[in-house]
């Protein structure tokens, strides 16, 4: 059943790798293969038969967006649909009222609803406990303002759930709201050019006097935090799932590579200063292959999973950088030629170690585990 | 198991992973654990697993407010009212 789910997206791989050259030179979301992974049913997989959804388990779910990754070569496009699956949809699951559930997961599932989540501000990202954004109770209504950076799909996203601060600073003042994107007061600013991830838009948000009806709050107020716990969790097992997908692709194009290209009368896999390359990427692989397992089996548990979440992500995504540089390297004057994407990967590596909580935070997070 | 082993147990770990090495003599039921500081929102999250994992309890089930886990006294009144039943 599992396996099963790695291949649910390959049907569609045509679709789902037209014109990705073209789309990451132009920064665009790509509209018609968001439609494709509608059909997909993919961002089906993780949620409850009764509102639609396929009802797979963490460790199911992963696997199918790690299939995901490997089939699509639109690492922005993947990102987007793993932005989607977590932002909304699974704290919602989890916290929100029955009204809440049965008015949004359904199109969320669908895809019919772009979805996004908002923690970082202007003013930082890394301590995400000590966000200003503000709402202020008046009535059966919470008044918020301030503003959000780096949100991913906030250009194209139709529902948001804010995390912003109804109580006193640190992580017990946050709570999380739910938000129409056509509400007055919401502006969500244009797509922002970027390194990577190009196909996958990441913009501002800014709040003037926006009102939010108390029914739509998700959680008890003043547990925003824990919100964000359980959508951390999900968000890094997912999307760096859909990275091992695109390791393992990587890795198999670059020993096809190695073995076919010849110098000086020789394949250059024979030469150990790339086959040593190959197999360092081949450890680095299944070294994230084998943490990403496990981890996503403690979390399915519901045991503690904070250092094993802190390592996972860390070796996951650096794994990827370096992956993407040796694959690049050779791959010789075709890595860095646009046509063939090798550097495309590269670039679509550098924001991982960033996103979801950077390199170092994640290493504090593991020192401060181990009582340093 | 007893209130009293609940609150032992309950005691026992926030002691071991939050005041380790600390004098913990004057560490009473109604502490305030969050204002405290002595857990974190980091601390409280593992608090959680903790406790579903040693009183078998379905993480879903708690409501998830830090005000039921501000205090030792707390904490274990939310332990006790979703343990399993257990035979004496
Ligand atoms: C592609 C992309 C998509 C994103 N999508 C979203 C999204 O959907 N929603 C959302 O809310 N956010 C999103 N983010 C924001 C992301 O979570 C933040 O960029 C990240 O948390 C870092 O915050 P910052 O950029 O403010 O950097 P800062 O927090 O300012 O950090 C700058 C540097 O200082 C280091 N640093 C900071 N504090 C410490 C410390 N205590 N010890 C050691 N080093 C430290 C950091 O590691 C980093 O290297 C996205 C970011 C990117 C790049």
């Amino acid at each position: 059943m599992t396996d099963d789910l790695f291949h649910l997206t390959a049907p569609w791989a045509q679709q789902l790798n037209a014109d990705t050259r073209e789309l990451d030179a132009a920064g665009a979301f790509p509209h018609d293969k968001w439609k494709v992974l509608q059909e997909t049913g993919l961002l089906r997989t993780h949620f409850a038969p009764e509102f639609g959804g396929a009802g797979h388990g963490v460790t199911a779910t992963m696997r199918a967006l790690e299939g995901l990754g490997y089939v699509c070569h639109d690492a922005g496009l993947s990102f987007s649909a793993s932005t989607q699956i977590v932002s909304v949809g699974v704290p919602l699951q989890r916290f929100g009222s029955q009204e809440l559930k049965e008015r949004h997961l359904p199109r969320i599932m669908s895809g019919e609803a772009i979805t996004a989540h908002a923690i970082t501000e202007e003013s930082g990202g890394s301590d995400a406990m000590n966000l200003a954004a503000t709402a202020r109770r008046d009535g059966d209504h919470y008044v918020v303002s301030g503003g959000k950076m780096f949100i991913t799909n906030a250009p194209v996203a139709d529902l948001f759930l804010l995390y912003v601060r109804t109580g006193k600073p640190g992580p017990f003042g946050l709570t999380t709201l739910l938000v129409e994107a056509a509400t007055p007061g919401l502006t969500a600013g244009p797509a922002m050019d970027k390194i990577g991830l190009r196909t996958s838009p990441v913009g501002t948000l800014s709040f003037d006097e926006l009102r939010v009806p108390v029914s739509q709050r998700v959680g008890q107020e003043g547990t925003g935090f824990l919100i964000l716990d359980h959508v951390m969790k999900r968000e890094v097992l997912f999307g760096f799932s859909i990275t091992l997908g695109e390791m393992t692709r990587r890795l198999e194009e670059t020993i096809a590579y190695a073995g076919k290209r010849h110098q000086f009368g020789q394949p250059i896999g024979s030469y150990q200063a790339v086959s040593h390359k190959i197999a360092d990427m081949k450890m680095r692989v299944e070294t994230a292959r084998k943490w990403l397992a496990d981890t996503g089996v403690k979390v399915e548990a519901g045991q503690d999973a904070s250092l094993d979440l802190a390592a996972t992500k860390t070796i996951v995504s650096e794994a990827n950088v370096q992956t993407a540089l040796d694959a690049v390297q050779i791959h010789g004057g075709r890595g860095v030629l646009t046509e063939h994407g090798i550097e495309r990967d590269l670039r679509n590596s550098i924001a991982g170690t960033i996103y979801s909580g950077t390199s170092e935070i994640q290493r504090n997070r593991i020192a401060t585990l181990l009582g340093l | 198991m007893s209130t009293t082993d609940i609150a032992g147990e309950i005691r026992a770990y926030v002691v071991g992973q939050f005041l380790a090495g600390e004098d913990t003599t004057d560490l009473t039921g109604d502490y305030d654990l969050i204002d405290s500081g002595v857990i974190d929102s980091l601390g409280l999250v593992r608090l959680l697993s903790h406790l579903t994992r040693a009183f078998d309890i379905a993480v879903d089930d708690i409501e998830l407010t830090p005000d039921n886990f501000r205090t030792l006294d707390s904490i274990t009144a939310v332990v006790e009212a979703h343990a399993p039943v257990r035979a004496a």
